[in-house]
């Protein structure tokens, strides 16, 4: 289907028509570090708070995995169990689609979910197990979807499967349900997980200025939701790179407008307010985030004060993936850190150029290497912190380097005008922190001593 | 006593974690070494990122990076280029190339391609060696017993097959089991060592993932028993096995060089503490350091102490199975019912415990939990056993929401005691609530 450019949306869309994809790099042998799609696809999709989540293969797919990450749901916690098929040699010699049909019969008698989602790994999917099969069957026999999510973990990256978990989204889900009801301020949030509770501080914002959220897609999100996400008014994409096709697909299907945004700084979460209220098209509600934005800024200004004063001038270097490249930089910037260093590998060409908007040629980019070339940049750059994921938190804490977590395992949550002020806290407090003048000294045995006679 | 499974067809809330990860646990106590996962990146990923919540160090462990072509083609391919990866920019001292479930159903033939590495890069000092560890068998605990075994074999063909000049008399040798924390692993050395014996642990992560503060980079592990101290194994005069998974690879020693092997299913509990000490005393010919007896008596105070707590209270331990068993041990002694022990997979030292045991997940633990007081199993329970009224106690692995986890001791008497207390501390707490 063609873009509707005769309604007139398509001009308000802030983000690219189509965005540009270039074949992910073959990931070095004995060099490689990250996920798999199988990863991308649940991270994405777990979320969802009331479906249940059944891993078709053997044990360490969601034995290793399960609860790593902190999105956090308001009501069910059916996600947050673990269900797996746990094949054995049995089950894969003979085949294993009987397993899978009682297996979601079973948690479907048992839990009654809105939803199953079944999730191929490697190893069913190279013995060519028909899961879609299976899914469709059960789906027609129980009167619940079950929804397969085709991404095993050597189709590619984990950014691979957050597409392709986008497209099972897309495919199978949005346009299935209606909503009660809609209001000309709807909006979806694309991409947000809700790490943290961060998704909680956004909808707080957005109903002062009064807009909705009428689909989570997909942190504390529920499976009907998702289901009306095609009557929403706009799409906000808040993070990662790969759900935008999602936006782009859903734009192209419902004429749904949809902007690129992120919610770390003050100046970000105001553009995110504004494009939003921009494309309901509604004057009121644009006016609205205007006081809203004014207000909330004036008021963090002033209790960021104490902060800034101590950030001032602090060197960090920023390791972490996609529209947090950016968008965190803003935020530190804010607070008067300078980025001296920033992370590259897992952004678009299009998270680079917005990155060099925001430091240009003063930092250096660090494409690969993960570890020891965060540690070289720190030195090189004389850098105060380093700025990452939980991945490389120890090594930073070995070299005895302030480490800030600002990925998905983290507790703090730091969206919006408050997140700000969380993180501003959070980066003094750890730099400030006694424990780095202690670990600095040495033990008395090992300290040249004198001993008078 | 016949063991027991759940007949769900589907796991609920799985306590299996997959056999590599065993095999990647047990070469973290190689010094300078690295596991090299033949499978998907993720395989790597999950396991990497499992152990470095649990034990809050960097894990060294590297990839083959399957993806689906070159499965379908030639996943040899991808492990020569990471074997050649990985020895030429860090020159490991042992590389350990595990399998995943993905290599075994694609039946690649790795095991040969190590070999052929092995012999065109005449790799003389290093140790580069295979190990068959398929997800769909066993569990962490198999995995981690079955890479010792290879790697003691692997160490058996450094050495050249021949026996020892010498024998030390007071040199012995410590195999422990996966489940023993790096603290546990450090107090039985000291154990040991202070009876005058000299000790070396094969693998000993007590050196490499108790938390050192070395500087300077590595992707390599940065403790663990480093290759020399293991060829001198054989030396020894004896082996010590902790936990019956570690029996296969203490006999390994003894057909391999005569050295004999005890073993000792456990050392928490107040019977297993004795029977350590008793035997370290008759092979060291020392009697027992004076702190020992103090330490004795402080458990059997704190025993005493505590039994108001424990008496009557019933429990559900999911563990695996050495850890289960010698869970079991210790908490029998103090009077609680057991009322279900759960373990991930079968092992041949079920077969022999009087105890029921069933095979299940936490979701099995949950539905026998109701009405228990206890709850003991890893992070993963932290839930359910509210959903069941149970207290929580983290145990196991992984425990990623408690600190300090990976360096607390349940062996010996001290050990025993810090548990003792720990587990009756939340009792008390209940009972404070008038539950």
């Amino acid at each position: 289907m063609e873009p509707a450019v005769s309604n007139g949306r398509l001009e308000v869309s802030c983000g690219k028509k189509i965005p540009k994809s270039t074949p992910c790099p073959r990931p070095v042998p004995g060099e490689a570090s990250g996920g798999c799609s199988f990863d991308g696809a649940q991270i994405t999709l777990i979320p969802i708070a009331d479906a249940a989540h059944l891993v078709h293969g053997p044990i360490a797919c969601l034995g290793n995995s399960w609860e790593s990450r902190g999105s956090l749901s308001s009501g069910p916690e059916l996600s947050a169990y673990g269900f797996t098929t746990d094949l054995g040699e049995q089950d894969i010699i003979f085949g294993s689609e009987q397993k899978l049909h009682e297996s979601i019969r079973y948690i479907v008698s048992r839990f009654a979910p809105p939803a199953v989602f079944v999730y191929t790994t490697c190893v069913t999917a190279l013995t060519g197990e028909d899961i879609e099969g299976v899914c469709k069957a059960e789906s027609e026999q129980l009167g619940t979807p079950i929804i397969p999510v085709n991404s095993p973990g050597f189709v590619g990256s984990k950014n691979l499967g957050t597409r392709l978990a986008g497209d099972v989204l897309f495919q199978h889900i949005i346009g299935s349900t209606e909503p009660e009801q809609t209001t000309s301020h709807d909006i979806n949030l694309i991409g947000e997980y809700n790490i943290a509770g961060e998704m909680w501080h956004i909808e707080r914002l957005m109903q002062q200025a009064g807009m909705s959220i009428l689909s989570r897609i997909t942190g504390d999100g529920r499976f009907r939701e998702v289901g009306w996400a095609h009557r929403a008014k706009a799409n906000m994409v808040v993070c990662s790179r790969a759900l935008l096709g999602l936006a782009v697909q859903m734009e192209r299907k419902y004429g749904i407008p949809y902007f690129e945004g992120s919610f770390y700084g003050a100046k970000e979460t105001s553009y995110s307010l504004r494009q939003m209220a921009y494309l309901t098209g509604d004057r009121d509600v644009e006016r609205r985030v205007d006081k809203l934005a004014a207000r909330e800024e004036m008021r963090l200004s002033l209790e960021l004060e104490p902060y800034r004063k101590q950030l001032k001038g602090k060197r960090a270097v920023l390791y972490t993936g996609g529209v947090k490249s950016w968008s965190v930089i803003t935020a530190l910037q804010e607070l008067g850190i300078k980025v001296v260093g920033v992370g590259t590998n897992k952004s678009t060409a299009e998270d680079v150029s917005r990155i060099a908007d925001r430091i240009g040629d003063d930092a250096e980019y660090i494409p690969e290497g993960g570890a020891r070339q965060i540690l070289k940049t720190v030195r090189s750059r004389k850098a105060d912190m380093v700025i990452a994921g939980g991945r490389n938190m120890y090594m930073a804490l070995k070299e005895q380097i302030p480490f800030v977590d600002i990925n998905q395992e983290r507790h703090k949550a730091y969206a919006g005008y408050d997140g700000l002020l969380s993180l501003a806290k959070q980066l003094v407090h750890t730099l400030q922190h006694p424990v780095w003048e202690l670990t600095a000294k040495l033990a008395p045995w090992e300290e040249e001593t004198e001993f008078a006679d | 006593m016949p063991i027991k499974s759940a007949t769900k067809p589907v796991s609920v809330n799985p306590l299996k974690v997959g056999q590599p990860l065993g095999g990647v646990l047990a070469l973290q106590g190689m010094y300078r070494s690295m596991p090299l996962l033949h499978g998907a990146q993720g395989c790597s990923a999950f396991s990497k990122a499992l152990l470095t919540r649990h034990f809050r160090e960097p894990i060294a462990v590297q990839t083959s990076a399957l993806q689906e072509m070159d499965v379908i083609f030639d996943a040899d391919r991808n492990l020569e280029e990471a074997l050649d990866h990985i020895w030429s920019k860090h020159h490991p001292d042992v590389i350990g190339v595990i399998s995943t479930a993905l290599t075994e159903v694609a039946g690649v033939d790795f095991q040969s391609r190590v070999k052929a590495f092995k012999r065109e890069r005449a790799l003389k000092d290093s140790l580069l060696f295979s190990i068959s560890l398929p997800d769909f068998h066993g569990s962490l605990e198999t995995g981690y017993s079955s890479t010792v075994e290879s790697l003691m074999d692997a160490v058996l063909g450094l050495a050249g097959g021949k026996s020892p000049k010498k024998q030390r008399r007071t040199q012995v040798n410590l195999l422990p089991a996966s489940y023993l924390t790096a603290g546990d692993v450090m107090e039985i050395k000291d154990i040991i060592a202070s009876f005058g014996l000299e000790v070396i642990t094969l693998p000993d992560i007590s050196t490499s993932l108790s938390g050192h503060l070395l500087t300077g980079f590595s992707p390599l592990t940065r403790g663990g028993t480093p290759l020399d101290s293991a060829c001198q194994m054989l030396e020894s005069s004896c082996t010590i096995a902790i936990g019956a998974s570690m029996e296969r690879p203490a006999r390994r020693l003894t057909h391999a060089a005569g050295i004999p092997y005890h073993l000792f299913t456990g050392l928490s509990g107040l019977a297993a503490s004795d029977a350590f000490i008793h035997f370290l005393q008759k092979i060291s010919r020392e009697p027992a350091p004076v702190r020992f007896r103090w330490q004795r008596e402080n458990l059997l105070d704190s025993m005493l102490d505590a039994h108001f707590y424990y008496s009557g209270a019933s429990a559900v331990v999911a563990l695996e199975p050495d850890h289960m068993l010698s869970t079991a041990a210790w908490l029998e002694e103090m009077g609680v019912e057991l009322k279900r022990l759960i373990t991930p997979c079968s092992t041949p030292a079920l077969q022999k415990t009087e105890r029921e045991v069933w095979i299940g997940d936490l979701d099995d633990a949950e539905e026998s939990a109701q009405g228990v007081d206890l709850w003991i199993s890893n992070s993963h329970g932290r839930k359910g056993a509210p959903r069941a009224g149970a207290s929580f106690v983290p145990a196991g692995l992984p425990v990623y929401d408690e600190l300090g986890a990976h360096t607390s001791v349940s062996v010996g008497y001290r050990g025993t005691m810090e548990w003792v207390n720990k587990v009756g501390n939340v009792l008390l707490t209940e009972r404070g609530k008038g539950g």
